[in-house]
């Protein structure tokens, strides 16, 4: 599959899982976009160790260093894959992956480089050695628990944005 | 301890639960829903290469089980991990709370996890003063509740929106709403605050995987990932047979238990857990402890129900089940509801405790044709139904009537004359035998089919 159709699978198949998809071309459609989706938001959390991530500028005052008292993660995540609409995030990137369960509103920037076909491929290029936590993110967090009415955001994020950029 | 000895009368289970309105309208709006969001998600999938993938692969795991169990012991271990092995529901349950009770761990918050209910764990943790909560919303209610989970993916299914309400509003002291948006509120901002004082976690785990000692969790709502990752402490509890060989499985297996369960391509959360926090890393827990529990799985596994053992709890089985759909989980009086959880219990229990769920089923065939493993259900059961004739557990008056037809079909004099002599004995039998259970079925014909179509 050539690059282009996969992302297109991705970004379909995030929307599919109930998340939003957004694409980006350079580091300024990336700042634009997150500072887009972060307005308005009283505290953000952002690890800023990737190159990604150190780029966006997102407002001092709205910044927070702990991610318990912030109502949005932003972070570059690991991988994404096109089978499922999946994010994955590593511990090995020695950020904490807590971050982006805890807070209310998740923003996943997603490398267009590292989005796999499918799981098996993701798998491959992971090896048999994997970190101390891998975690899929499919959509935001659901529940169908009370009269199988689906409900998000009952313990994680209620809203998930990934950008591919 | 849940893990009563006294025989399970489903019988008299399954009857309350069909007069409970409010059980069957919430059942039938339930399954129709998981049924038909199941259906959705296979359509248009290679399904049965992907069944016969997974059945091949639970097959080889169960076929060297305790090889790729000591392999995933002495992975876990290397990646930092302390592994244990329980024969029992008591050493399980010690281990556990002997692991909290020397770390000074009170507080716990628990994800979701079947042989924990299997084992009476709560319970048992409870009373010995420690604080045990649920964080997944369906088992939370049910504890709330004080009941068992009826289903296995959603454990307060048999509940609506105005009992959760008023329970809520009775236990947690809130203002009562039905509002279901609201209710989801209550319960998040209860549990945050146990997340967040939380000394250890207690998860189960979906799978294990041998070849890197990998724990891999699925949630929908996100209590796994904080349980796992919240508290410094997190043990989990699983079952022997939860092994699949190489996370190069795992694909198979994704794509099989949320599509079977509700549909989804994936759950929304995945977590695969490699033993503990490593240099340089700021997620996983300081220590993990992995109990797994065998609690008569070894000897289900030497006998020829091994089978069932390939079971990934995906409850697929329980919502098409005809007789599942209209009693629900709780009349089963077991953990583990439905066709496999029939089977399970049986196994595990022993035919004395079980043998009146072997009524809970037609042999209609619905759930292995659904079942993303393979398990061959309606095979099991007859093994199990022979086998409750053979110990003895049918009544009397079915064993002798069963003799009597078993004669009557070797010697067609016999079975000629049963026919003749059935015409007479009917009122008999309607009156007293049958107790007015005949009353809709039309008497013997004077002239048998066999002569009329000869």
């Amino acid at each position: 599959m050539i690059k282009d159709d996969l992302v297109e699978l991705f970004c379909s198949n995030v929307v599919r899982a109930g998340a939003r998809a957004k694409r980006v071309t350079d580091t300024d459609g990336l700042r634009d976009t997150v500072s887009e989706l972060v307005r308005g938001a009283g505290s953000v959390y952002c690890p800023c160790v990737t190159e990604m991530e150190k780029v966006l500028t997102i407002s001092p005052q709205t910044l927070v260093a702990d991610y318990l008292k912030a109502e949005t993660t932003v972070e570059e995540v690991a991988a994404g894959i096109a089978e499922t609409g999946t994010v994955v995030c590593l511990s090995s990137s020695g950020k904490a992956l807590q971050a982006g369960v805890v807070t209310s509103h998740h923003v996943a920037i997603v490398s267009r480089e590292r989005i796999f076909a499918d799981l098996d491929e993701f798998f491959a290029w992971m090896g048999g050695l994997p970190p101390t936590n891998i975690t899929f993110i499919t959509g935001p967090s659901r529940t169908g628990d009370i009269e199988q009415t689906l409900s998000v955001g009952v313990h994680g994020p209620g809203r998930l944005d990934v950008i591919i950029c | 301890m849940k893990h009563v000895h006294t025989p399970i009368n489903f019988r008299e289970n399954a009857i309350t639960a069909l007069q409970d309105k409010a059980l069957r309208k919430a059942l039938r709006k339930a399954m129709d829903l998981f049924i038909m969001a199941r259906a959705v998600g296979v359509s248009g999938t290679p399904l049965e290469t992907w069944r016969e993938k997974a059945s091949a692969i639970r097959m080889r795991v169960l076929d060297d089980l305790p090889a790729y169990l000591d392999t995933f012991s002495a992975n876990a271990t290397k990646a930092g991990a302390v592994v244990y092995r329980a024969k029992d529901a008591q050493t399980a349950n010690d281990i556990v709370f002997n692991i909290l009770k020397d770390r000074g761990a009170r507080r716990i918050v628990k994800s979701k996890s079947m042989v924990t209910e299997e084992i009476g764990l709560n319970e048992y943790l409870l009373s010995r003063d420690m604080s045990v909560v649920e964080t997944d919303l369906g088992e939370y209610i049910v504890q709330l509740a004080g009941e068992p989970p009826s289903h296995i993916l959603g454990p307060a299914l048999h509940k609506d929106r105005q009992q959760i309400g008023r329970l809520f509003q009775q236990k947690l002291g809130v203002r009562y709403t039905e509002d279901v948006s609201e209710l989801i509120k209550i319960a998040r901002n209860e549990l945050r605050t146990e997340f967040f004082r939380a000394d250890a976690g207690i998860s189960g785990a979906n799978f294990a995987v041998s070849d890197s000692g990998s724990l891999v969790i699925f949630t929908n709502e996100g209590n796994g990932r904080m349980v796992t990752t919240l508290p410094p402490l997190h043990v989990a509890v699983l079952s022997i047979e939860k092994m699949i060989p190489s996370l190069s499985d795992l694909p198979t297996f994704i794509r099989l238990l949320p599509r079977s369960a509700s549909g989804q391509t994936l759950s929304s959360y995945m977590s695969v857990i490699t033993g503990t926090r490593k240099l340089g890393e700021l997620t996983g827990a300081k220590e993990l402890h992995i109990v797994l529990v065998d609690n008569g799985r070894f000897k289900i596994l030497a006998g020829e129900c091994r089978e069932i053992l390939k079971c990934i709890r995906c409850s697929a089985c329980l919502n098409i089940c005809p007789v599942y759909r209209v009693v629900g989980g709780h009349a089963y009086g077991s953990t583990y509801p439905g066709p496999m959880g029939v089977v399970l219990t049986t196994l595990l229990n022993g035919m004395d405790e079980a043998h009146s769920l072997l009524d809970a089923t037609t042999l209609c065939g619905a759930c292995a044709e659904v079942c993303p493993v393979q398990v061959p259900l309606p095979k099991l059961l007859s093994t199990l139904r022979e086998k409750r004739v053979i110990d003895g557990f049918t009544p009397a008056g079915e064993r002798a009537a069963m003799s009597v037809l078993a004669l009557a079909m070797k010697v067609p004099a016999v079975f000629n004359l049963g026919q003749i002599a059935l015409r007479f004995v009917w009122p008999l039998l309607q009156g007293t035998v049958a107790n007015g259970r005949f009353s809709g079925i039309d008497p013997p014909a004077k002239k048998n089919f066999r002569r009329r179509v000869s």
